[in-house]
Formats: C-alpha cells, structure tokens, sequence
C-alpha cells in the first residue's frame, strides 16, 4: 500500500494553486506555477498522477479521474489567466492616451463680426453688393440728402459727434474698377449711421441697386446696459423699377428666418424722414413665444430693424427719377442680433473683449 | 403721449380694451410704450409719437386715428366752434414778426383756486401736476387739443399790450422755472409795452405768472414758427409740452379752437368768465390747405399691392383729409394740422397704415442685373479674421475714440484729430491707431486672471494728415507656447510677433522685410518697421514700457503690431496667381557655419550670399544662432543651410562646391567672417 499521507491531497493541492493563481500577475509567476505543479519531473500534480501506479485498483479508477479532472482545471487556469495577462500588456511605444494634447493655438473670431459674416452671407446669397464706407462723413451724405436739411426735428433722433477739424474720409468702392466720388467735402462728423453710403454710392452708380453695407458708427450716447457711443450697422439700399414694399417684407421674412430660426415676422408703420412709408420691422419673440415676457417688454414681439421705402426726396437728392425707380432701404443693428440670438443681456460685453466672454463662442 | 381712455371715449365709441385699442394702434404706427390701470374703469395708453405726427399730441388727435383704426366716426365736439372776434377789447395786440403768424388772446375775469377733482384726476392720469384752476385749463386744453396755452397775469401787463416780436439782444427774462435766462436777438418773446414776458412758445416769464392774488388774465392761444421755437429752445436748452409741439409743427387753425374750449371750461368749473370777445390777430398767413394729387397706380407701384378704392376713400377721409375724384386717382386736400403729408408719398403712407402692412403680399425684388459682388477689403479681412484666429489670436472691437493721452504717443505732434463735442474725456479724441484700445483690452484681461492674450482688431484709425485709413493691430502677451506636461511654455517675444506681420503679408500675398526702426511707442532696440518692395506697411516691437505703465500693465513684456492695411492692399495689388512647374531634378543641401561681429544683421549675411551663388542656390536659411561658451566676445556663430537646385539638370559637386567658394569668400570679404 502507498502511504497517500505523505503526498497532499487533492483538495489541498487545489487550494494551494488558486491561493497561488490569485498573486501571480506576471509571466514569471505562471511559468512557476506551472512548473510546481504540472511539470514532468517535480510537478506535484505529476507526482499524484505516477503514484497512481502503485494504487489498488479499486481505488486507482477513481482517485486517477479526480487527479486529472484537477490537472485539467489547473491547465485551463493557467491558459486563462496568461490570456489575460497578454490582454493587459502595452505593446512596445505604448503611450497614455489619456494626457492632454498639445493646444493647437485657437483664437474667437468677435461675436459682432459672427454676426456680421453670417448676415453678410445670407444678403450675398441674395444677389446683394457688400461693401465698406467711410466713418466719418460730412453733413450732406449723413443728413442733408437724407431729407434732414439743418433744424430738422429727426436730428435730435441721432445726437452726432462733430470733428475738431476737418479731415479726408475713407475711400470705398474700390472692387467697382475706380474709387468713385472722390472726398470733395471733408469729414465734419462721425457718421451716425450707414445710411451715408445710400447717398455716396447712388452718386456714383445708376439703379438697380442691390447693396449691404456694414460697418460701425456713433452717436453720443453714454454707456449703459444697451447703448454704447460706437455701434455696428448695416445698411440696406435696393433700387430699381417696380420695387415695392412686399419686396421689402418678403426679403425680410427670409432673411429674419434665416437668422432666428423660425420666428414670425411683422412690420410696423414708423417714420424715419428718409423713408415713406417707413417700417420697423419686429420678430415673435423666441423666449415666450408671443406669450409676453421681459425681453419683448411683454408684447409678444420684437423690434429688430427699421425701414422703409426710399423717399422721393433722398431720389432727388441723388439724381435719380422718383418717378421711374422706387426702393427700400433698412438698418440694422449688428448688437441687437448678437444680444438676442446669443442671449446677451449687457451690450457693454461686445467691448470689453474679455476672453472668458469670447472664447464663449464656438471656433 | 398719455391718453386717458375715459377722455378718449369723449371723442369715438370705441369698443374694448385697452389691451385692444394698444394692439390695434402699434400696428399703425402708434407703438404703445405702457397701458396703467387708472381705477377700475379707466386706464391710462402711453403712445409713442413719432417726430412727423405733432397732430397725435393730443387727446383729440390719437381719437381720430383710433376712429380711423376702428371705422368709427369722430364725435363733433372735436371741433369747437371758434369765437366770433371781438370788435373790442382789454388789451391790444400787436404781431410784429412773422415768426408769429396768428395770435389769439382773451381777457378775463377770474377767481384763482383749485380746479375740480375730475380734472386734476385726468391732469394727474396723464402725466401733468395741477397747480391752479387757470394753469391746469391750459394744460387741459394742451392734452386734449395739443394746444399749447398760456395765461398771464393781466395786472402784470405794462401799457395794456402784447407784442410778439423779436428779443432785443442781452434781454433777460426769470421764466417759470426760476432760471434768469439771457435771450438773443433771434429769439421770439411775448413782451408787454415794457419788457420780454415770455419765451414765445417755449415758456412764460416768472414775473406775468397767475398766483393766487390773481383777478383778471390774458388767454393766449398761438402759431409759432417751428424752426424759431426749435432754435430757441436748443439755445437755451430748455424743452417743454409747449415747445416740443410748436417745433413739430402746431395746427394753425387751432388757436381758436382752443381758445373757445378753455373759455367754455373756465365757465364751466366757475374758475371765471370772459371779458368781451377774443382778439383773433393774424399776419401773414396762408390758411387754404396744400392741395394734393394722389394716383392709384402710384399706391400699387410701391406698396406692391392694389388698395380698393373704398378703402382709400374710407381711410382718408377719416383722416380729416377731403378727397375728389380724378382721372386716374384722386385729387386731395390735407388738412393744416397734417405738417408731414406735403407729398403723393404721405398720402400712400396713410393708407398703407390703416389698409394694413400685414395684407401685403410677400414678394421678392426682381434682380435686374448682376451685382458688383463683395468689396474685396470685406474678403480680405474675412481671410485675415481666419489667420488670425487660427495663430490663436481672438477678434477685438474696440472704440474709435480714445482719451488724448492714450492716444498720443502713437501720432505724430498735432496730428490727432479731436472731436468737438466728446462725451468725455475718455473719448476725447479719434483714435490714431487700434493699438491703444487693444492694450486696454489686453489689460482688462490681465487683471481677470488671463495671462496669455493675444487679440486683433481691424477697423479705422484716423489722422489729421491722412484722414480715415484702416489698419490691422494686434497684440500678444503671455506665452508664446502654451505649458505643456512635454516639456515648459514659452514666453512670446520678438520673432512670434515678427511671424505674425508676415502671416499677414503672406494673407496679401507680398513679402516684407524687416529693418529695426525705433518709435515712441515701442521699446528701444526691440522695434521695427516692416517693408514691402521698401514701402512701409507696419510697425512692430515690444510695446515702451512707458505705455504699458500707462495701462496698469504688468512688467511682462507686450509685443504688438500696426499695420497699414490700405499700404498692404495697394502693394500687393494687380497680381496674377499662376502656378511654377515642380522641380524635376533633386537638391544639395550644404550647412556652413560662420564667425561674425553681433552687429552683422542676419539679412545683411543672405543678402550677401545670395549676390554670390549662382542662380542655382534656391533658398538660404539660418538654422542656428549660438553666443556664449567657445565664442569670442563681440562675435556671433550663425549657422545657415544653403539649398542648391537646377531646373534642367543635377547639380555636380563640383559646381556646388564652387558656389560654396564663391559664397565664402563673399562673406569673409564683405563681413570680415570666419568660417568655423
């Protein structure tokens, strides 16, 4: 009889391998643990599984079954766990994804010039000349031909800044082949709105006229939560035979769509003395709905630009025949857009360039 | 204009609400600024008026566009019936300018108190304090027919007169403000037989006021020049109820008009009665209403819609306007109080206010020709907005007007142009260059904890010699690589800002060069001007520490920009983009390293290099600058790498290396160099 004492026993070899398993994490280990219990020479599954010889062969049957039932789990073991630990390996030049990357530089282009760009874009689609004019200009092209003679009661609708001295304004124009009406009067005055250039460029150039013109201008205004000194504006001036003011509402219904997204929108009788009949136009406001709320000062609406059709008298200022052409023309400020789309509540923002408030926009 | 809608429905049935009648009105160009609950009957519409409608200012104006609004008539009391003129009266008067064209007075007898409750409370609903039974007349009168009124103290009156005529230059009057106010000869006044009583139109004298003690008044009821109120008022910088109608344009048939009503109310709260009839004075005056024509096909030609008939029939009439049947449209008279309709236009606007800007169709304007396109300065500043931003540089809007001392050390002596009437001494003057503003920018950042900043701003810059030209600025401060776990950040200097100018160049399709050039407002040694074909096109450097001082800055150094856009397009204009064939053959690349003084610019070195290769040496470059251990004093190693390629065979090493002889010698002749 051997003497089974001496060797452990089944139950205890089992123990000792998965006590042994659970530490071993590297290929080293394994290859160890494979040896101490599966190898030819000292295994001490081996060592059972040779003992067998000597059994009695009524317990041989049996106790040979449980041995390699114990060799075979130890072997899958084994496989698993280095399966495992292959998984887990980082191939050669392996590196952690997870470190920041290196910043590509980024700068925000000005949420004014956002707007700008994307307005820009939806009039060019439009069929729309985009151009540039002066900021400072004389009494004639900011007022006087816009049928403000002097003493005219709509002056005090703009206070104006005047110059010190009189300087040479901008030139504008030049993608037109000539750098047209060249700046007879000097500049007294800081524009107090793109409106100037309806006059500079139907001057120059005979109808149609289909024109935007952005750019900044200024009024004396103090600085509070919605008024600043400089504003961005643009100007919109379409002249031709037949125009109409359903031109003027529908441009604008696609264009305010275009911009707002899905707003409804309406024109409201204003005055302005260079247009007659002259419109403001509003949008339904997008955060009540038309219920009525703080922003539409509880309306249900909003007041987006104003506009009208061109005045005979701005015609006749500039040569052309009120009776042949009509037209219509709008502005618009850039702020207003910008407060109400990106949910601005302080113009004052636009100008502080603060980068927490620019980096805000997406690239 | 505050309307009280109990009084308005003195003067039109109109049904519903207030909310109703707002809505209504906003649509035609009334927007209504408040509706206040007055009670729980009454309510209280604030109506913007617009500057062409002084008719509106009134109770009884707003009524006949609601009448108009709703199709509703006009109750007759609108229009009181005038006074016959007195053959006699207490007082004379005397229109001695035309300023004044017609005059109505009135003298009577009176108990000065308190007026009723009914009409304090309406004085009170629409904005206006009661103070008498004879002052707040007037002002009832003023809301309800927009008439201004005055009332004078008849014992007051020196000589029995009232003249309208011109100030004598110098003369004072106290008005009821208190203020002791000195006129000009342009100036119109109520003055008795003595003396200036009152600013005409504006405001009456302090001395001629209605007090208690008051028995017997002179009513006055006018039409003054609008252009001379106007004047007067912006001149002494004093703006009234009665000022802001005459200067819009008063109704010159409503002076009598006005005149009845406020005898009938002085009667009829027992404040007094008249005495004799009223003085109805005129001079110069043209009474027939502006005769108009207006044609229907003009009304489709711009509105874009054809109005019925009836519906421009309807809406002018009610308007006041009368209207007879022509050929083609309608021939119409404007009543006076209409100053704003002198033209077809006008009249096309008052119908396309009541027919409803809503039941135009919506259309679109027929291109008749191709546009002009977009002005190429908009395209490029799209392109250098993208650069830009993609150097990492955010887009700034600053003001174009600065404080005169910021703005100064970037203009020449006398150059920067002041504005005459700034608001403050903030935005005293145009600014000369963007750069000021931009540093402010910079500082606003700096002080919110962001130290790496690098902004642009492209807009116009102004000077007396050259007016309104545009520039690009930017500036950068902090790090020029951000920190990274790799390996540290670095700080921006010179040769960042220098890459920048070129970025720009390159955007305008033209090379600079770069030649030191010192300015006040960059730092000695580190400034520099940038050139194309040796016109100047920018400016850069690090910012003199004197500005950065001058904007709360830190000492950490800013380096900035200018740049002259209008130089920059007018260099790179009239290029043609055309591609070169690539190279067919390869290149030999030769490394030297040279000696020189410190004082050799880098340029001067290509310069010379490139005057003794052959056509065959395609690009040279520094690639290494080395001072310190090994170096002599004074003396500088500069490593260059000299790129050799032919376009029609490969270079031998002989003809490169003869180059290379050539390039040598060049150097050590020209710039004492010694190969290392």
């Amino acid at each position: 009889m051997p003497d089974h004492t001496a060797n452990p026993s089944i139950e205890e070899l089992r123990e000792a391998f998965h006590a042994q398993l659970s530490s071993a994490s590297t290929d080293q280990a394994l290859k160890g643990l494979n040896d101490a219990f599966l190898s030819r020479k000292s295994g001490s599954v081996t060592a059972l599984l040779k003992s067998l010889a000597t059994m009695p062969p009524e317990t041989r049957r049996e106790f040979g079954q449980r041995v390699n039932t114990l060799k075979a789990e130890i072997e899958s073991a084994l496989d698993a766990r280095r399966a495992s630990l292959e998984a887990t390996r980082q191939p050669a030049g392996a590196v952690d994804v997870t470190l920041p990357g290196r910043a590509i530089p980024a700068g925000r282009v000005h949420p004014l010039m956002r707007v700008r760009q994307q307005v820009e874009d939806i009039f060019a689609r439009m069929g729309y000349e985009i151009l540039e004019g002066p900021e400072v200009e004389d009494d004639f092209h900011n007022f006087e031909a816009l049928n403000m003679p002097p003493d005219h009661p709509a002056r005090d609708m703009q206070d104006t800044l005047y110059l010190g001295v009189p300087i040479a304004g901008g030139t504008w124009g030049a993608h037109t082949g000539r750098v047209p009406d060249a700046q007879v009067r000097a500049a007294t005055l800081l524009r107090t709105h793109t409106s100037a250039m309806q006059i500079r460029y139907m001057k120059t150039f005979p109808p149609p006229v289909r024109i935007i013109v952005p750019g900044r201008v200024y009024r004396r205004d103090n600085l509070d939560l919605s008024h600043t000194p400089m504003f961005q504006q643009f100007e919109g001036l379409v002249v031709g035979e037949g125009v109409t003011l359903a031109d003027l509402r529908g441009t604008f219904e696609a264009m305010l769509r275009e911009l707002f997204g899905d707003v409804q929108v309406r024109l409201r009788p204003s005055f302005f003395p260079y247009t007659e009949p002259s419109a403001e136009i509003d949008i339904s406001c997008k955060s009540c709905r038309g219920a009525g709320c703080g922003t539409c000062k509880h309306t249900g609406w909003i007041e987006i630009l104003g506009s009208g059709m061109v005045h005979p008298a701005v015609f006749e200022a500039v040569g052309y025949d009120p009776e042949r052409v009509t037209g219509f023309a709008f502005g618009m400020g850039m702020e207003r857009v910008a407060m109400l789309k990106y949910g601005v509540d302080d113009i004052r923002l636009f100008y502080e360039n603060d980068l927490r408030f620019l980096e805000q926009f997406p690239l | 204009m505050k309307v009280l809608l109990s009084w308005l429905r003195e003067f039109v049935d109109v049904p519903g609400s207030a909310e109703d009648i707002a809505r209504a009105m906003s649509v035609r160009g009334f927007a209504v600024e408040s509706v206040e609950e007055v009670g729980t009957e009454d309510a209280v519409l604030d109506f913007e008026v617009t500057a062409n409608r002084p008719d509106c200012m009134s109770t009884v104006g707003m009524a006949r566009e609601i009448a108009t609004a709703f199709g509703l008539p006009l109750k007759a009391r609108a229009d009181v019936a005038p006074p016959a003129p007195a053959a006699t009266a207490d007082i004379d008067i005397v229109l001695e300018d035309e300023l004044c064209p017609r005059y109505v007075g009135q003298v009577a007898d009176v108990t000065v108190g308190a007026s009723p409750d009914w009409m304090q409370a309406r004085l009170q609903a629409c904005g206006i304090r009661p103070i008498s039974n004879i002052v707040d007349i007037t002002n009832y009168v003023l809301l309800e027919l927009g008439q201004p009124m005055h009332a004078f103290d008849l014992a007051t009156i020196r000589g029995g007169q009232i003249r309208v005529r011109k100030a004598r230059a110098g003369e004072r009057l106290k008005t009821l403000d208190g203020q002791a106010r000195t006129l000009s000869a342009d100036m119109l006044v109520i003055a008795d037989a003595a003396d200036a009583i009152a600013v005409a139109g504006v405001m009456g004298g302090a001395d001629s006021e209605v007090s208690p003690g008051t028995t017997a008044i002179v009513l006055e009821s006018a039409y003054f020049n609008p252009l001379s109120v106007r004047r007067t008022s912006k001149a002494l910088g004093l703006k009234t109820e009665a000022s802001m109608r005459f200067e819009r344009g008063a109704d010159p048939h409503m002076p009598a008009v006005a005149m009845s009503r406020a005898i009938e109310l002085l009667e009829t709260i027992r404040a007094g009665r008249p005495r004799s009839g009223a003085l109805d004075r005129v001079r110069a005056f043209k009474f027939e209403p502006t005769s108009l024509t207006l044609r229907r096909a003009k009304i489709e030609g711009l509105l874009g819609a054809a109005v019925p008939d009836e519906d421009v029939e309807r809406i002018l009439s009610s308007l006041g306007f009368s209207l007879v049947r022509v050929d083609g449209g309608w021939r119409i008279a404007v009543p006076p109080r209409r100053v704003d309709v002198v033209r077809e236009v006008d009249l096309i606007e008052e119908v396309a206010r009541h027919y409803g800007f809503d039941r135009l169709p919506v259309t679109f304007p027929a291109l008749a020709a191709a546009g002009r396109g977009i002005d190429p300065r908009i395209s490029r500043a799209r392109q250098l907005r993208s650069a830009l931003t993609g150097a990492g540089f955010s887009e700034a809007v600053t003001f174009g007007f600065i404080a005169e001392a910021a703005a100064a050390p970037f203009a020449a002596e006398g150059d920067v142009v002041p504005i005459a009437n700034p608001l403050s001494e903030t935005f005293a003057v145009l600014r000369p260059s963007a750069l000021p503003g931009l540093v402010d920018a910079v500082a606003h950042n700096r002080r919110r904890e962001q130290r790496d900043v690098r902004l642009f701003e492209i807009g116009a810059r102004f000077s007396r010699a050259e007016g309104e030209r545009r520039a690009l600025a930017c500036a950068w401060t902090g790090n020029a690589a951000p920190e990274h776990w790799s390996g540290s950040g670095r700080e921006v200097d010179f040769f960042d800002i220098k890459a920048v100018v070129e970025r720009v160049c390159e955007v305008a399709g033209v090379a600079v060069e770069t030649v030191p050039h010192e300015a006040r407002w960059l730092a000695p040694g580190r400034s520099a001007t940038a050139l194309v074909k040796g016109t100047p096109v920018a400016m850069l450097g690090q910012l003199a520490r004197g500005i950065t001082d001058a904007h709360g800055l830190p000492d950490d150094p800013v380096y900035v920009a200018d740049i002259d856009l209008d130089a920059l397009e007018r260099a790179g204009a009239g290029r043609d983009l055309r591609v070169e064939p690539l190279p067919r053959y390869p290149s030999v690349t030769r490394d030297i390293s040279v000696l020189v003084d410190v004082t050799v610019p880098s340029a001067a070195l290509r310069s010379t290099i490139r005057e003794a290769a052959p056509a065959t040496l395609v690009r040279v470059v520094e690639f290494d600058r080395y001072q310190g251990k090994g170096i002599p004093e004074g003396k500088v190693s500069i490593s260059l790498r000299l790129i050799f390629r032919s376009s029609d065979r490969t270079l031998t090493d002989a003809e490169v290396q003869e180059a290379m002889d050539a390039v040598l010698r060049a150097l050590r002749d020209r710039h004492a160099a010694v190969q290392r």
